[in-house]
């Protein structure tokens, strides 16, 4: 299964016929077949190629409502990220 | 537009742009609900459809007056509705609520009835939570919106087994809490 930098994410915007993916806890999900995320947007409020997981807090669904949608892969841990560019 | 109302909301600290697209992508959820509950209404038949007919009928009718009642809301805040119908239906906040493909199946119009109105509590609930305390105008036609969805969802999700609503259907007329923003 892929692993995605933050950077990549951002590449999956749902925008010009792109995939619109987004991050939640780690994993990646594609949220291209939804309504709900026309155009690489949800709700006037968040954008797709963006890692989610803080947003969620404040929605008025929890992670679970991701369930249905397919993973397409993991989301790279930042402090990872970090040691890979030190190095 | 309300040009002071909007400063004030703006004041507040809310993004009104983003508040009032909010507000039209939740109208134009209203309007198509009001739209494809007709047909799942006319397609609620048989013995075991008769029955929640009349139900689906009040939701339906609910639905057009939030519809109603969200529009002034709107254009007070300096909004207005897309000129193209099909941009409108688009832009919905909720998925369209289908008739399933066996238009036989009362419990399969049921979910689609109860998804749509868990939808609609989802999103009144998120405008709420993003007004309280700043907007106090488009809080509580908000609130009075959330409190005729979420009863709508109770009827139907009694109708699928998951527990009794706690009461009753409509008697008289509709739209208890949203009625004063239609005057």
């Amino acid at each position: 299964m892929k692993e995605f930098s933050k950077e990549e994410l951002t590449q999956y915007n749902g925008k010009n016929g792109t995939p619109a993916y987004i991050g939640y806890k780690g994993k990646v999900y594609d949220v291209s077949g939804s309504f709900l995320w026309s155009d690489g947007n949800h709700q006037v409020l968040h954008n797709a190629g963006a890692d989610l997981t803080d947003a969620m807090g404040q929605a008025p669904h929890d992670g679970d409502a991701l369930e249905k949608f397919p993973m397409v892969g993991t989301l790279r841990h930042v402090g990872t990220e970090s040691s890979e560019v030190a190095s | 537009m309300a040009k002071v109302a909007r400063e004030m909301v703006e004041k507040s600290g809310i993004n009104v742009d983003q508040l009032v697209e909010l507000l039209v992508k939740n109208a134009a959820a209203e309007l198509t609900t009001y739209y494809y509950y007709t047909i799942l209404r006319c397609n609620l038949i048989g013995l075991e459809g008769e029955g929640i007919k009349e139900i689906a009928e009040a939701a339906r009718i609910e639905d057009r007056n939030h519809f109603e009642a969200l529009v002034p809301r709107i254009y007070e805040l300096g909004g207005k509705l897309p000129e193209e119908m099909k941009a409108f239906h688009d832009a919905s906040a909720c998925p369209p609520a289908r008739l399933p493909k066996d238009p036989s199946d009362t419990q399969a119009i049921l979910k689609v009835l109860v998804e749509a109105e868990r939808c609609a509590v989802r999103g009144y609930t998120h405008i709420c939570n993003l007004t309280a305390g700043k907007d106090h105008r488009t809080y509580d036609l908000s609130q009075a919106i959330l409190n005729e969805e979420v009863e709508h969802e109770s009827w139907f999700s009694e109708f699928l087994g998951e527990g009794p609503s706690g009461h009753f259907m409509r008697r008289g007329e509709n739209s208890p809490f949203v009625s004063k923003f239609l005057r």
